[in-house]
């Protein structure tokens, strides 16, 4: 049942694009369904899991609706915008969905491009819904909320978090970090920790790594903590060369040429690294528990990424609009709120050797990961991180999402490997950038 | 296809309908996988196309947009580095490991060999690069720490730009070298023996048997090998991919992985169209040059 963000990141270029052709196919009315009670999903099949867990939730309503026959679409993409195209083609070949899966970033751009049905009036008349919407976390609700319309209720999401290994902490006679660190202890606790473990006059284990191969596990915690975003708020414009950008950036940068991070790799690598020890501390969602816990790795906690000049938590989260072209919108609705029902919600939370890779949406069953034992122990934190810390809001995702996305990445692998200084990177960055980031 | 069915039908014997029937599982496949795709190609490059919508026509626009990508051009540099080095490793030294594994020794040794030239040949690109992208890291690679043992200071092997695109080079000849030695090897035992012995004979050294009868009776291999490694070493795109990501900036990017970004992180499929016709006539135009190259130096028998 585990239906992660695994990037919180969304490839809105799609999105837009995907909802232009979308809201043109939504228009027509011709009918498809067979009666009243069928209801067509689409879902971003980004693996076995993804499968398991759509057709996890379906059974379930299935076996709470007799009488509604449920059809999982599952759409290949190697990320959420060749995903979106995906769901594009295919609704431009005549298909009408009821319900498709999205994440929280590209809710503006289906609203712009009116393809989903806000929810707004099912909240009103329906008389569980105050009981749901009490449940989830604010900030999870306005990440769906777009000129007052809610999009939809979100099933699950990530927050990004600091995971640190606890032998290694516990070898090197360090304190765990508390949720109040700062930079500075960031970087004392980070050196304590780089080591020469072997004696050969090389450092082997490192205090700390990041994703290179993805903004939001990446640099994304830091620039938020430093005040910044790489965009403007109404996403129109981009921000990279900000003081507050370059703040975050020379501190990455500094960690690499002090010796205390290695060579920037990909998550896959950092996942790899973390558990043997190489690593002592990365950032991430709470999808890494899905790969360590299977794998018997136990020995690591979490703790809030440290502030910087402010600290505000970047999350994103996913859900189940109700499309336009829904023929039944009232039965999508009712599918939609089972997606978030203790049953299904409880499927997030997993158990401690198959424990789920997102975060439950609702705070009561997200508050029974550490009494069910999911590791890590600080558990509670995932959910707290939303309901009690400020957030960063809007997201940095504009219309072309995945050329902005790759765009950073190409420019910050020049900076970290020393190719350009900050200074020039990020300059070349925004000017690069302001040809990508428009409205 | 009518046309040529009606020629054959006339052949006595049926042999024609024969043919045809054998053709067919290739000649389908040609259609559908070869010919279709390349005029989809020609047509998308004059259409502004992002998956999604109808299209519009562009006319000549996306070809004008190459003159103006200032990354284009860079990445046409890198990709032809790396071609031309990867070219080369397995022309050149593909002959010396086949000769090697040619001359006298026990026959488990050289199955041993063979085996283990060829096996990076059989497994999946992306999966040995991602092996390969964790031995390199520069902090915590096995190839640096051991290259630490003997004092050298630690190569930043997939984030420099100096070695990123040695290390697209090193992966992928490591990886098909192997076909390399394999059609070397098939092309040294189509050399008559008597050859070689009668050269003994008339008293020729290992030198001059090699210059005056294998390199020559082997020029058409060597020619088959440079045609097929030119274009499969201009094609590579797992490697800079899982290896480097491109990068740093441009380093190692190949024209393949170019175009790629543009179709599906674009969503521009016009303008990776035209970029994707200019490669196909440049890979034209190189295999032309070779074939018109090969007449004044290849010896078949």
């Amino acid at each position: 049942m585990n239906i992660p963000r695994r990037k919180v990141a969304l490839a809105c270029a799609t999105a837009t694009l995907a909802a232009t052709a979308l809201a043109g196919c939504g228009s027509d009315s011709e009918t498809t369904s067979t009666g009243a009670k069928a209801l067509e999903i689409v879902y971003w099949n980004y693996g076995p899991a993804a499968e398991s867990g759509n057709k996890a939730t379906a059974d379930a309503f299935t076996k709470a609706h007799p009488d509604v026959k449920v059809t999982l679409t599952p759409v290949t993409g190697e990320n959420w915008g060749t995903y979106y195209a995906n769901v594009a083609t295919l609704i431009a070949s005549g298909k009408k969905p009821d319900l498709m899966v999205i994440s929280g970033e590209g809710a503006q751009f289906v609203h712009s491009n009116n393809l989903v049905k806000p929810i707004n009036e099912y909240l009103e008349k329906d008389a569980g819904a105050k009981a749901i919407t009490d449940d989830i976390a604010q900030g999870l609700i306005d990440g769906f909320t777009v000129k007052g319309d809610v999009l939809t209720l979100s099933y699950g999401w990530n927050d990004m978090v600091v995971y640190y290994n606890t032998d290694v902490f516990k070898k090197a006679g360090v304190e765990p970090p508390k949720a109040d660190w700062t930079w500075d202890d960031f970087k004392a606790v980070a050196k304590k920790l780089t080591a020469d473990t072997n004696g050969d006059g090389t450092n082997d284990q490192y205090g700390f790594t990041w994703a290179s191969n993805e903004i939001f596990p990446g640099i994304m915690p830091w620039v938020a903590n430093a005040g910044g975003n790489l965009t403007s708020d109404d996403v129109c414009q981009a921000t990279a060369d900000s003081p507050q950008v370059s703040k975050a950036v020379t501190f990455l940068d500094d960690l690499i040429k002090e010796g205390v991070a290695p060579a920037p790799m990909p998550m896959s690598d950092v996942f790899t690294r973390f558990q043997n020890g190489q690593i002592a501390m990365f950032g991430a969602g709470r999808w890494p528990i899905a790969t360590f816990l299977p794998a018997g790795f136990k020995d690591f906690d979490i703790q809030l990424y440290p502030k910087g000049d402010t600290y505000k938590t970047v999350f994103g989260g996913a859900g189940y609009p109700i499309l336009k072209s829904s023929q039944n919108p009232d039965l999508a609705w009712e599918y939609q709120k089972f997606t978030v029902s203790d049953e299904i919600e409880k499927g997030y939370v997993g158990t401690a050797d198959k424990p789920g890779d997102s975060i439950p949406s609702r705070r009561s069953v997200a508050h029974t990961i550490s009494q069910v034992g999911v590791p890590p122990a600080n558990s509670d934190l995932y959910y707290d991180s939303i309901d009690k810390f400020e957030t960063l809001v809007p997201y940095p995702a504009p219309a072309k999402y995945s050329t902005f996305e790759s765009t950073v990445l190409r420019h910050l692998q020049q900076i970290f490997a020393g190719e350009t200084t900050v200074p020039d990177g990020l300059k070349a960055m925004q000017g690069e950038l302001t040809g990508i980031v428009t409205c | 296809m009518t046309t040529t069915v009606s020629t054959k039908r006339t052949r006595p014997r049926g042999d024609g309908a024969a043919a045809l029937a054998f053709l067919t599982p290739s000649i389908l496949t040609f259609l559908v996988f070869v010919l279709a795709p390349t005029v989809g190609v020609l047509i998308l490059s004059f259409f502004d196309w992002n998956l999604l919508s109808d299209g519009t026509f562009a006319g000549l626009d996306n070809f004008r947009r190459l003159f103006t990508d200032e990354r284009l051009l860079g990445v046409y540099g890198s990709t032809t580095y790396m071609a031309l080095a990867i070219l080369a490793v397995n022309v050149v030294l593909g002959l010396l490991l086949a000769v090697l594994l040619e001359t006298r020794m026990p026959r488990w040794i050289r199955a041993f060999f063979r085996l283990s030239f060829l096996f990076p040949f059989v497994v999946s690109a992306s999966a040995v690069a991602l092996i390969w992208r964790f031995l390199l890291n520069k902090d915590l690679g096995l190839v640096n720490y051991v290259l630490g043992l003997t004092g050298l200071d630690r190569i930043d092997w997939l984030g420099s730009s100096t070695w990123a695109p040695i290390s697209v080079i090193m992966v992928n000849s490591w990886k098909t070298i192997g076909f390399s030695i394999l059609v070397y090897i098939a092309g040294l035992q189509s050399i008559p023996k008597q050859l070689r012995e009668a050269a003994i004979v008339d008293g020729a050294g290992a030198w001059t048997r090699f210059w005056r009868i294998t390199f020559p009776l082997l020029s058409p291999t060597i020619f088959f090998l440079v045609v097929i490694n030119t274009i499969n070493s201009f094609q590579i795109f797992a490697e800079p991919r899982v290896l480097t990501q491109g990068g740093p900036g441009d380093s190692s990017r190949t024209i393949v992985e170019y175009l790629y970004d543009r179709a599906f992180g674009d969503f521009d499929l016009g303008y990776a169209s035209a970029i994707g016709i200019t490669f196909a006539l440049v890979l034209v135009v190189l295999t032309a040059i070779q074939f018109w190259f090969s007449r004044r130096w290849t010896h078949y028998q």
